[in-house]
């Protein structure tokens, strides 16, 4: 599935994108390949704390490879920018 | 708690609390999973819905064993359930199975159930991956469910045309791998 992009892209430093935590009420967004993907509607990101070992705002490139789930369900998400690096 | 129980996990080199709340996280996604199964098994009607009436139910009923068999596991390292059974659904493992708003045939509930059992095996392949070799007994329980857990993701794969389960049906018992953690 090819990521949803949307219209207002941008790009995030390391230090910006930490700021999208999803804690009290504030968007949650991870990066994942150098894409910046909003996951604040995904149940399964509430609080931005996912399976309890990753907090939103974070690049999860290397968690990605422990994980039970390929890039196939972060490209449900609307990808909102890149990650500078 | 077991005292010991607990230790020789974490001398293992786990992160106990962790674990136990991804074990919290998984008996929310049974329990819940028991309830919007409940649903979709009422909503599955006419000549195709029954045809998949029973085998909806055997899943409901061994979503619910699996939760069941945490529960102890949980107590047995330190955790505990949520008093609050609302927090309790909201820190579910998996997105909740809900109906679809819309049914026209069949397939749209069995996607959703196909999704659900997908989520499960995930999770429980993580467990797993995470307990291998250093805390045995929750690696044996995961991976009883996950046994459990696949065979019901391939159930419904198979009626929605992904190809042969290789399964029978069950024959009269349920939960033929996690049983033992329930006598």
């Amino acid at each position: 599935m090819a990521p949803l992009l949307r219209n207002d892209m941008r790009t995030f430093t390391r230090e910006e994108l930490q700021k999208f935590d999803g804690r009290e009420g504030r968007p949650a967004y991870v990066a994942f390949r150098g894409k910046v993907y909003d996951v604040s509607e995904s149940f399964l990101w509430r609080g931005g704390k996912h399976q309890v070992l990753h907090q939103a705002g974070e690049d999860l490139t290397e968690a990605m490879q422990e994980a039970p789930h390929g890039e196939e369900l972060l490209a449900r998400f609307p990808v909102v920018g890149e990650l500078q690096e | 708690m077991a005292k010991v129980a607990r230790e020789v996990v974490e001398k293992a080199g786990i992160n106990v609390d962790q674990l136990v709340e991804l074990l919290v996280k998984n008996a929310s996604a049974e329990l819940t999973t028991y309830y919007y199964y409940t649903i979709l098994r009422c909503n599955l009607i006419g000549l195709e819905g029954e045809g998949i009436k029973e085998i909806a139910e055997v899943a409901r009923i061994e979503d619910r064993n699996h939760f069941e068999a945490l529960v102890p596991r949980i107590y047995e390292l330190g955790g505990a359930l949520p008093k609050d059974m609302k927090d309790f659904h909201d820190v579910s493992g998996c997105p909740p199975a809900y109906l679809p708003a819309k049914i026209e045939t069949v397939e749209d509930i069995l996607k959703v159930l196909v999704e659900a059992e997908r989520c499960a095996v995930r999770q429980y392949t993580y467990i797993c991956n995470l307990t291998a070799g250093k805390d045995h007994r929750t690696y044996d329980l995961a991976l009883a469910i996950l046994n459990e857990e696949i065979e019901h993701e391939s159930w419904f794969s198979e009626f929605l045309g992904e190809g042969p389960s290789g399964h029978f049906m069950r024959r009269g018992e349920t939960s033929p791998f996690v049983s033992k953690f329930l006598k």
